[in-house]
């Protein structure tokens, strides 16, 4: 298969972002710091001696302070706050990458399609890209937990579903400019389909846009989901997760700060690390900023 | 320009309306039943038949879906199961506590958020621009929730200056004018300072984006040509151009804040329309979570009216786009 003229320079763009992305301070230690929970996140079981879920003996391991023993101290069930932080970044991280690319994949299908349909399907697409986007969030969360009991599938699947609308309206932008250049009129005089020409010529040249929205959009995912645990309403029990962890502390707040303070300190790190990520791939691949 | 707006309106609240209707359809086929909570051995099955025929539960999902739409029209919301009282009326209470939460909110949110964005833009790239960009972008970072208990161990616990739950002291209907003004403010400092301060680091870094680029034009180097002063050429010159942009991401963040103020007011046992949802999730109130939903969604289109008006107000141009058409 040879390669198109755009798709040449589309590659060029690629190699040329790559050398500003390696000299971009902002962007690299964005890229440092979630290289280290990824890898926190894979060798937790290498970093602790503890299981983050079973019981300590009580009550002497209750709410133990940070010590030699438990570098973040201990929980009212005498669990490790080290152990639980590191495995609940195993969640925190699939849960936001897996519920991004979801909300991605919906929003460009939307995106494309009504910005290559145009008409009526672009006016009922984008209409419900309004509306959706009309009701907080949060609220359209919590409304569609309450018709099912909350697991990690179901919150991954609420936060990528409710998730696409920005995106749709990205990619559906790029759409409307793509579609009139010369490759995308080129395919239709030769006889390509609207599903050809939005899978192999439209949705692909959008790549770079989606790629630096949704590395944007993940550390807003991670601090909603963190919310719905908070609540009680995201990672059921006894899951570790960063939210709930942080709630659990709050009745002890005073006489065992560590509970809450280490799981938000690993939130507020993880969130800094994918906007500085993104921040740097914004600076590097958009044409609008590095031109 | 009122065509326009009334459009708008119009169409918005088509949206809503199908965004409700499949939200009824969603929480009546779902699996739960919001009697479970009556599930008590001291409570008669007979008794709870009563109670699902007397609140229509016993009806078609259809017939059910008529019958609250009608309601809906004429502004009856319903009987919440859970208080067994009309949701209009837990409503009127509750609307202006977030209210007041959510406008005290804004306040903070656009004073911060301009002022610490233009001073960032005027000395770019200087130490204080620097250091703003760095608090900014942590404490953008910062979950709602952990932030207002950080603020409440150090301010309540710790140095006990603030109070860490409620609208007003217990002991408040004693007090009267300016003693009742400062228990109010006392209370509604922390919520307030998490709902709005810490939401103001994005728009201070959307607002030193707007105002550089403002700052390059060509009327800002002739009025500072003609010989204004620096402040003159900032907020007469700079600020209004500045604005424009702004006006449209301040009617965007009010779904924002209203989504944060059901952590904020959970956290703050503040007596809202967030803790009111979160409590008719786990009690499964759906007319409740039905009416929190539509007032919450007529809150947003009625902020994005009002940018789009201030929009118009800051920019004649626009306004003379729309009158064109």
């Amino acid at each position: 298969m040879t390669e198109t003229a755009f798709q040449q320079a589309n590659r060029g763009c690629w190699s040329g972002g790559w050398v500003r992305f390696r000299k971009n301070r902002t962007g690299m230690a964005g890229a440092v710091i979630v290289v280290i929970l990824y890898l926190m996140a894979v060798f937790a079981p290498m970093l602790t001696p503890y299981d983050p879920v079973s019981q300590g003996p009580l009550p002497e391991m209750r709410h133990n302070a940070p010590g030699w023993s438990h570098p973040l101290g201990t929980d009212k069930f005498g669990r490790d706050v080290l152990a639980r932080v590191l495995y609940g970044s195993r969640i925190s991280l699939a849960i936001s990458f897996l519920s991004v690319s979801l909300s991605v994949i919906l929003g460009a299908l939307a995106g494309a399609a009504a910005g290559y349909a145009g008409g009526w399907i672009d006016a009922v697409i984008m209409r419900v890209v309004d509306a959706l986007m009309a009701i907080p969030r949060l609220f359209l969360l919590l409304t569609c937990i309450a018709l099912f009991s909350n697991s990690v599938p179901l919150v991954i699947i609420l936060l990528g579903a409710t998730g696409w609308m920005a995106t749709a309206r990205l990619v559906r932008g790029q759409v409307l400019s793509l579609r009139r250049q010369d490759f995308v009129v080129a395919a239709e005089s030769l006889g390509a389909g609207g599903r050809r020409i939005i899978f192999r010529h439209l949705i692909p040249n959008t790549l770079t846009v989606m790629i630096i929205s949704a590395t944007l959009r993940i550390g807003g995912i991670i601090l909603t989901e963190a919310s719905l645990s908070f609540l009680g309403l995201g990672v059921p029990q006894p899951i570790p997760s960063w939210g709930r962890m942080v709630f659990e502390g709050r009745e002890v707040l005073l006489g065992a700060w560590w509970v809450s303070t280490f799981p938000g300190l690993a939130i507020i790190a993880t969130v800094i690390g994918y906007n500085l990520l993104g921040d740097g791939l914004k600076e590097s691949f958009d044409p609008v900023h590095f031109s | 320009m009122a065509a326009f707006l009334l459009r708008r309106i119009l169409q918005s609240l088509i949206l809503v309306w199908i965004v409700l209707t499949i939200t009824f359809f969603l929480l009546h086929l779902a699996p739960g039943d919001p009697m479970a909570r009556y599930d008590h051995p001291d409570i008669s099955p007979e008794t709870v038949a009563l109670m699902r025929e007397r609140l229509g539960l016993d009806r078609p999902v259809v017939e059910q879906y008529f019958r609250w739409a009608a309601g809906f029209a004429r502004g009856d919301f319903g009987v919440s199961f859970r208080y067994n009282r009309p949701v209009a009326s837990i409503l009127a209470e509750t609307i202006p506590n977030t209210l007041r939460l959510t406008v005290a909110s804004m306040v903070l949110y656009v004073v911060t958020g301009i002022v610490l964005g233009m001073m960032s833009a005027a000395r770019r790239y200087s130490v204080f621009d620097r250091l703003n960009t760095i608090i900014a972008l942590f404490v953008y970072s910062i979950p709602s929730f952990w932030l207002a208990l950080m603020l409440i161990l150090v301010f309540s616990l710790k140095l006990g200056l603030l109070p860490s739950s409620h609208m007003q002291s217990l002991d408040s209907v004693s007090l009267s004018g300016a003693a009742l003004f400062f228990d109010r403010a006392k209370h509604l400092a922390l919520p307030a300072f998490v709902l709005g301060v810490a939401s103001a680091a994005g728009l201070a870094r959307y607002m030193r984006g707007s105002m550089i680029d403002v700052l390059r034009e060509d009327y800002i180097r002739t009025a500072r040509a003609k010989g204004l002063t620096e402040a003159s050429v900032m907020f007469k010159h700079a600020f209004r151009n500045a604005a424009i942009p702004v006006v449209t991401i301040l009617g965007m963040s009010l779904p924002f804040l209203l989504g944060g103020a059901v952590i904020v007011e959970k956290i703050f046992s503040w007596p809202g329309m967030g803790g009111l949802m979160v409590d008719a999730i786990y009690t499964r109130d759906y007319p409740v979570i039905l009416a929190v939903n539509f007032v919450v969604a007529v809150m947003v289109i009625m902020g994005n009216l009002l940018a789009d008006a201030g929009y118009a107000l800051l920019d004649p141009r626009i306004m003379a786009r729309q009158t064109d058409r």
